[in-house]
């Protein structure tokens, strides 16, 4: 009886109600505070090569980046290429970047997600067949991750309707190509995206910001034709194998500054400039037209070289927080990133008590403390340490003393020593006790359980550890952790996303030394798909990583050591080394001109490393 | 249950005729419908540089003869884009071939982007020192030049079925949509791959405001010609907005 007399009100409510919406959207077209409808992407897409057909097909040509609005970091980093660095075992499977997978030759296929209760769009999701790139765009509103979260080569995505399109931001994304001749997008590209749907036509407009290496947005267009059938082509098969066998571990295809042998391919070819092929913003304006005749070979030869001047530092972003609070990331297995006490640091936690590696620098020990206890309510009762820095065994006094070590207390040791089991137990590589008394650190933060072989294993909350002593890398007491289960590596200092290796030649590092750590290091991982996933790897600062981040730094560290090897050989001083700028290509992503660990002062541990009796 | 349908359908169809009817007595006599210019989905005035990064080295330099490597040409418009001869446009007075308007927005330009009239929108390029008319409605030439006959309007999608429970549609931004046609033959890069007189150029123009950074133009382009294309030829080009009128320079047309 109620129902029926409701009846009414209820019909004349949703009348008005429907109605009002809509006379809301047609009496104000195109306004742009008006929240846009969505649109359909689902369905299957090809994109015709007709634009760049040469590039997104057989492939570009060598030094051609007329157009990108590149800064001479990227440009040095382009003619430094070999093209056989893709034999590389690592390098083989690469994936592409979000921004040039939607470029690249290949069917596409986008699908809609649906809450199934409220029939909300989660997300719209974007397949490329090249390289199966499959990108998520979160429709739902939430936030982009933390500075300190994994990459990926689709990056993380959220989009939203705005005026005719489909507006998308992407962050995260790994170090890729701009172009697949060697012109490189950092791995602090951030990518803007509009899709328009002009019936089956879609149009895809992306705007590249990279602080590392463009000196201005990089803006392409593509179209796409939507297709009424499935392409029924949809996998990139790719394994890793051999292609050249017995090449040497370090060994990185690459070409000196001013020494590719393809550099005046283009100029040869079609008589144009070098300076006006080989990119920056000036080249993608029609101003370039009335300049091109008067361009000569030395502009495009001062192209092809460091320019003089003062160092590049870093525009990367700094990816640990400064907020004066430790925050928690979640690995895998058990295993927990816990980073803003400057070095990271790794808890395992589980029924046998928690396992801490590094213990961050100790000036936020307290609330380390706290965010271990949200994780566990067991003692601390290990400490592995990767090195004897500071910022990584700072903790170890609090964060030892706040724990305790059961495995210790009930044995015959409780007999001998009345402090047995009292505190975590420390462990790192004789070296780095050897260092950390010679600096006069705190004997309660010492290691007390210490190795000396190559290889120090344990098996702790059902997981298989082992700790690998690498001897000369940053120092000579380093070590990377491996939780074998989880496949998480630790690496301490011996990889960061932050800076150049801070090789301590005084403390037994060495860059010889160092490029064995991050092979060893590649020794052990495996990639999930496409060289991405798979083993997890901790930096000792910086974001949670994989091996492609691994392979790329030491594709770095290889270079720059034969660029400075080179002019050893060569007979230049130190300073003519310095002067000649080695690090030019890589400055603006990990380069300091102050602070502790300086580009001049990598360049001296690199120096010092290769010319040491 | 249909029937509650159907009264809801009848009810919703009153209330829209009821309110039309209330809004058109509110102003007095009735107006005229709103102008192409009162009913722009976005603002497209002003002067716009062309970001010359796709293609690069055919729209930069004049690629040599028999480079086509991307124009879906028919055998046809292979013939006639190996049989390019430059002089031979010259001396025809043909300079302008690839300043047509099947190639002209892929040319290293500005473009300066203003109303005529409530009517029609003008496009005028520095390169080649070409105007294009985009007319809304009526056309304003009889064509037969480089620029032919452009007919715009604004393309706003809408549902297949409107009407009761299938709102939308009018809310969308649109896109400025222009056909072309009755243009003289021309040329679709400027080392002579041909379009014909028969082409059928569709584009949609699009503005994005990127957050905190540049707006953008972006021009997407089918060319549709039986006499030289074995299939339509897209390409989208893009431009920024400049903020003042720093590098115009108009220049005749040019091999």
């Amino acid at each position: 009886m109620e129902s029926n007399a409701m009846r009414p009100i209820v019909a004349v409510l949703f009348v008005t109600a429907t109605c009002a919406a809509l006379l809301a959207q047609t009496s104000a077209p195109g306004r742009s505070d008006v929240p846009a409808p969505g649109f359909d992407l689902s369905g299957y897409w090809t994109a015709p090569l007709y634009e760049d057909a040469m590039e997104r097909g057989a492939g570009p040509e060598l030094g051609d980046y007329g157009g990108f609005p590149i800064n001479d970091a990227a440009r040095l980093f382009a003619l430094s290429y070999d093209a056989s660095r893709v034999t590389l075992r690592h390098h083989q499977c690469d994936g592409y970047v979000a921004p040039y997978s939607v470029r690249s030759i290949g069917n596409a296929r986008a699908w809609e997600e649906r809450d199934p209760h409220t029939q909300q769009l989660i997300a719209i999701h974007w397949y490329n067949q090249t390289f199966e790139g499959h990108r998520t765009i979160w429709m739902d509103g939430r936030s982009h991750p933390p500075a300190w979260a994994p990459h990926s080569w689709m990056g993380f995505s959220t989009g939203r309707f705005v005026g005719q399109a489909l507006e998308v931001q992407t962050t995260h994304l790994k170090q890729g190509w701009l172009r697949r001749n060697g012109l490189p997008e950092s791995d602090q590209a951030t990518l803007i995206e509009f899709f328009v749907r002009h019936g089956d036509h879609l149009t895809h407009t992306s705007v590249i910001s990279d602080p590392v290496y463009l000196a201005e947005p990089e803006i392409r267009s593509t179209d796409f034709a939507r297709q009424p059938i499935d392409h029924q082509t949809w996998l990139f098969a790719c394994d890793d194998g051999e292609q050249i066998l017995d090449r040497a571990a370090d060994r990185v295809p690459n070409y000196a500054f001013g020494e590719n042998p393809f550099a005046n391919e283009m100029r040869d070819r079609y008589k144009i400039p070098a300076a006006a092929y080989l990119g920056g913003p000036e080249t993608s304006s029609p101003d370039l037209l009335p300049k091109l005749a008067s361009l000569t070979d030395a502009d495009g030869a001062a192209k092809t070289k460091p320019a003089s001047g003062p160092r590049a530092s870093s525009r990367a972003v700094d990816p640990e927080p400064h907020d004066g609070n430790i925050h928690m990331w979640p690995l895998r297995g058990g295993l927990f990133l816990l980073v803003g006490d400057s070095g990271n640091v790794v808890a395992q936690v589980g029924d046998e008590g928690v396992l801490l590696v590094d213990a961050g620098a100790g000036l936020l020990a307290e609330k380390m403390l706290a965010q271990v206890r949200l994780l566990s309510d067991k003692p601390i009762q290990y400490i592995m340490n990767t090195g004897f820095q500071p910022e990584h065994t700072g903790g170890n006094v609090a964060l030892r003393a706040s724990g305790g070590d059961p495995s210790v207390r009930g044995s015959f040791f409780a007999l001998q020593f009345a402090d047995a089991g009292v505190g975590a137990t420390i462990v790192a590589h004789q070296n780095v006790q050897n260092r950390m008394v010679a600096a006069k650190r705190a004997a309660a933060g010492l290691p007390s359980d210490t190795y000396l072989q190559e290889r120090r294993r344990t098996f702790h909350n059902g997981d298989a550890i082992e700790m690998f002593w690498e001897p000369r890398a940053v120092t000579d007491g380093d070590s990377i952790i491996h939780f074998r289960r989880a496949d998480v590596i630790v690496t301490g200092d011996i990889f960061t996303t932050t800076q150049y290796p801070p090789i301590d030649v005084a403390n037994g590092g060495s860059v010889q030394g160092e490029i064995k750590a991050l092979n060893d290091i590649l020794e052990r991982t495996v990639y999930q798909h496409q060289e991405e996933g798979g083993t997890i790897v901790v930096p000792g600062h910086g974001y949670v990583s994989d091996e492609h981040e691994v392979v790329e730094y030491r594709d770095m560290v290889v270079i720059v050591r034969d660029r400075v090897q080179a002019m050893i050989r060569k007979g230049a001083t130190l300073d003519q080394i310095k002067t000649a700028r080695p690090t030019a290509d890589y400055d603006t992503r990990y380069g300091s001109t102050s602070g502790a660990w300086t580009t001049d002062r990598f360049v001296e541990a690199v120096y010092a490393s290769l010319t040491r009796r | 249950m249909r029937q509650g349908l159907l009264r809801l359908v009848i009810s919703c169809s009153s209330v829209f005729a009821l309110t039309s009817a209330a809004l058109a007595q509110r102003g007095g006599p009735p107006q005229a419908p709103p102008t192409p210019k009162a009913q722009a989905a976005f603002d497209i005035t002003g002067q716009w540089v062309a970001v010359v990064n796709e293609d690069w080295r055919y729209r930069m330099t004049v690629a040599p003869k028999g480079d086509y490597a991307g124009v879906p040409l028919n055998p046809n418009g292979r013939r006639a884009a190996d049989a390019w001869d430059p002089a031979r446009d010259e001396s025809a007075g043909e300079q302008c071939r690839a300043y047509g308007v099947a190639g002209l927005m892929r040319m290293p330009t500005r473009l300066r982007i203003g109303w005529v009239d409530d009517q029609a929108l003008k496009i005028e390029s520095d390169a080649g020192t070409q105007t294009r008319t985009l007319a809304f409605g009526a056309p304003r030439s009889q064509g037969g030049d480089w620029q032919g006959v452009s007919i715009a309007s604004w393309d706003r999608s809408a549902p297949v079925v409107s009407g009761g429970f299938f709102p939308g549609g009018g809310g969308r931004a649109g896109s400025l949509k222009v056909v072309t046609t009755k243009m003289k033959p021309g040329y679709l890069r400027r080392n002579g791959v041909p379009y014909s007189a028969d082409t059928v150029v569709t584009e949609y123009f699009d503005r994005f405001d990127v957050p905190n950074a540049d707006s953008l133009l972006v021009v997407s382009t089918e060319v549709v010609d039986p006499t030289y294309l074995a299939q339509p030829y897209w390409t989208s080009s893009h431009y920024k907005k400049q903020n003042d009128t720093t590098g115009w320079n108009p220049t005749p047309c040019a091999r």
